[in-house]
């Protein structure tokens, strides 16, 4: 807090500004995590979903294993999500 | 429950002369799991050969094939046909042998006709598509043709080019290609060519045709629309066939189907020249009447007896055996994969867990009556029976969805006015009411994260514990010591993991073990107990298996991945609160506050948006909760106990749903 507030008069910046401020660092930071991990689970799914939509093309008894595959890396966007409501509400 | 039903292996042996009685009292009564006989030279089954089918086999099956064939051509399904007239046997056959042949005439003629038609409609359009570039070119197509010492080119180019020889030519600039017609003398061929190749000529052919290009598209287009006419008569009549005679074809069918399955059946048992032998599973419980049957209509002249199971060796057939309300979420079972026989049928924890899972996601009084009211109007359109148990498993869970809705006070993302929230409120822009200062029903994030990671603790537990009870029963010896061991030690691990995070930091609605006296510096008792558990569990998986270790970690991602329940809900509140605010908020209120004759259209315009969202939000909420909860089951529940691969009991018979024995 002493640091901050020692750069709070070397920038001319009240408290509150520095906290509105902080707020929306963690609103970025909540942001960047959901969707950085969003794109990772979109890619990683990319070629789960195009391998199992074939399968299940040739075999229909596929379907129930081809989605398991296909939802495996949806956890990855899930630990983003959990980081970022951790940001935004801890 | 929890256990599929219970089989007996049940094993016939009789004269050949009571085949056919007895195969016809087996299909009767649908009960039969006939274990087909494989020439392997199996012991005991020494000079035994698999039997030939019974007689008039090959006309039923060819009999069959042309109904099916009809029915392909004019696409009739039995599940569009309501069950409502039985036909006995006796009559259906004589209507078969009457009306089959014209019928199947009737309709092969119609086919045979609307195909040829179908080929010609195809090669005019290929005309016209060769005829288009010519569009552009102002010469008639009989010109392009008949030259002795003149040598058209046509074709596409990439730019335009200059030729040296003399030439007539043509050039149309094209979006995407340029389209050149080139007429030169015979004997300058090979120079021409050389400079149009140099430009990317590719050669297009010139079609055989005179008259103007435009005259002969017309032409060609008046020609297939009196074709298309044609086909759509034809199509008619096809129609007319259909609904003539729909309930007959999917009687006949399902009449045939059973003939043939019957006729067909010794071809699965083993045969002498005198007797046959044939091998099945049968429910316990309905031993003695399926024996006293066979004996019954056989005069006797028949050996039935129930066989030990060799649990080792045979592949039990597997036939659920649950309560009704949990009957419905078979299907999801069977989606992953049918329990085998000595093994954990889940299905009872599934149908109780699943809904509440999808509650918990999409807690929300509107979503759920529109859920309800789906499952109930679309039974009209799904006919089959596995489209009415998905629906069934809906209906399920919009009824958890009202009942979480109302603990979450949430109606269409709107707090339902006077309703406090029971459970942890979702309320994202929950604002404070008049004489608060703070809303008293904001979101509480960090209550319902730990609920949720609460939720999957208990989940894991007890896929573990479930997982500890397969391996007793199923495994033999030193290995069973060890797997049961193993499961221990996954569940040592966890709550060691556990133990060891409450003693170092405080979390709300979970143990404060902070307080416990310290060992050293941060550590204390706590701590040193659930490093003790982790060590312990650690050596117990590896015991049973070093490689597992590696897995260590998705202890971690597999409690965290429970968070998806509150992750997943509050995206689906947050879309509901955002439509609710854009449409009525941005876009209704302020038109109502200044009142002129274009907010009607801008108040419509909201309504439009209010609608559309939320069918969006339903759409996804189904998605969302439904594949996410039986996410959680498939992947996080089952890989701690469950294997599946059990054989599906498919008894010998069939449910007649338009024809009567």
């Amino acid at each position: 807090m002493a640091a901050e507030l020692v750069s709070a008069v070397d920038v001319g910046m009240t408290v509150e500004q520095i906290k509105a401020s902080q707020m929306g660092m963690k609103a970025l930071g909540a942001g960047i995590a959901v969707g950085l991990t969003g794109i990772g689970t979109g890619v990683a799914e990319m070629g789960i979903g195009s391998a199992a939509v074939g399968a299940v093309a040739e075999n229909k008894d596929m379907f129930g294993l081809a989605l398991l595959f296909t939802v495996i890396p949806e956890t990855i966007v899930i630990f983003g999500l959990v980081v970022g409501l951790l940001l935004l509400f801890l | 429950m929890l256990k599929p039903k219970q089989m007996s292996r049940l094993l016939i042996a009789a004269s050949r002369d009571q085949m056919a009685p007895i195969i016809t009292e087996l299909y009767r009564h649908n009960l039969f799991h006939i274990e087909e006989y494989v020439d392997a030279g199996a012991e005991g089954y020494e000079g035994f050969k698999i039997g030939s089918p019974l007689p008039g086999a090959s006309e039923k099956s060819s009999d069959l094939i042309k109904i099916r064939a009809i029915t392909n051509a004019i696409a009739v399904q039995a599940d569009e046909v309501d069950a409502k007239k039985i036909c006995p046997g006796l009559e259906l056959r004589a209507k078969i042998e009457r009306e089959l042949p014209s019928l199947e005439q009737e309709v092969e003629d119609l086919t045979v006709r609307r195909s040829k038609l179908d080929t010609r409609v195809k090669e005019y359009e290929q005309k016209i598509l060769e005829l288009i570039p010519f569009t552009n070119v102002p010469v008639d197509m009989d010109l392009y043709h008949g030259y002795k010492r003149f040598t058209t080119f046509a074709g596409n180019i990439s730019r335009e080019v200059t030729i040296s020889a003399p030439h007539e030519m043509y050039f149309s600039k094209g979006k995407e290609k340029n389209f050149i017609v080139v007429i030169a003398p015979t004997d300058k061929r090979s120079e021409v060519e050389r400079t149009l190749l140099e430009a990317g000529f590719q050669s297009v052919a010139i079609p055989v045709e005179s008259g103007s290009p435009h005259g002969r598209i017309d032409y060609y287009s008046g020609l297939i629309t009196t074709l298309n006419g044609e086909i759509a008569e034809i199509n008619k009549t096809l129609d007319a066939v259909r609904l003539k005679h729909r309930e007959f074809l999917v009687a006949c069918e399902e009449f045939l189907r059973a003939e043939v399955e019957q006729t067909e059946a010794p071809l699965r048992f083993a045969t002498t020249k005198q007797t046959f032998v044939a091998e099945g599973w049968v429910p316990s419980d309905r031993v003695d009447a399926i024996s006293d049957a066979l004996v019954k209509v056989t005069g006797g002249k028949i050996f039935v007896t129930a066989l030990p199971i060799d649990f080792e060796h045979d592949n039990v057939p597997v036939e659920y055996n649950n309560p009704s309300f949990a009957k419905p979420t078979q299907v999801l079972i069977d989606v992953f994969s049918r329990p085998r026989y000595s093994e954990i049928d889940p299905t009872l924890m599934v149908s109780i867990v699943f809904p509440i899972f999808f509650g918990l996601i999409l807690g929300d009084v509107g979503y759920g009556l529109i859920l309800l009211a789906m499952a109930f109007g679309l039974r009209k359109f799904l006919k089959g029976d596995e489209g009415r148990q998905l629906l069934d498993v809906l209906r399920n869970a919009s009824i958890s969805s009202i009942i979480f809705g109302l603990l979450y006070s949430e109606f269409l993302g709107f707090a339902i006015p006077g309703l406090k929230p029971v459970m942890f409120s979702r309320h994202l822009m929950a604002e404070a009411a008049e004489g608060e200062a703070v809303a008293s029903h904001g979101p509480m994030i960090p209550e319902l994260m730990v609920m949720s990671i609460w939720i999957g603790i208990l989940h894991i537990t007890l896929g573990r514990i479930l997982g500890m009870i397969n391996h007793a029963r199923q495994d033999h010896g030193d290995h069973r010591t060890k797997a049961v061991m193993a499961n221990f030690g996954w569940l040592a691990v966890m709550w060691g993991i556990l133990i060891a995070i409450w003693s170092i930091a405080a979390i709300p609605l979970m143990p404060n073990l902070t307080g416990l006296p310290s060992v050293v510096s941060l550590v204390n008792i706590g701590g040193v107990i659930g490093a003790v558990l982790v060590i312990v569990g650690v050596l117990c998986i590896a015991r049973d298996s070093m490689l597992e270790v590696v897995e260590l970690p998705s202890i971690i991602s597999h409690v965290l991945s429970y968070a998806r329940i509150v992750a997943v809900g509050l995206s689906s509140v947050a879309i509901a609160m955002v439509v609710n605010f854009i449409a009525i908020g941005m876009i209704i209120e302020p038109q109502l506050e200044n009142f002129t004759i274009f907010s009607i259209l801008i108040i419509l315009a909201g309504l439009v948006i209010f609608l559309l969202g939320h069918a969006l939000n339903v759409a996804l909420g189904i998605l969302g909760g439904g594949l996410h909860s039986i996410r959680l089951h498939y992947v996080e529940f089952f890989t701690k106990f469950y294997k599946g691969g059990g054989v599906k009991y498919i008894p010998f018979g069939m449910k007649r749903r338009f024809t009567e024995d």
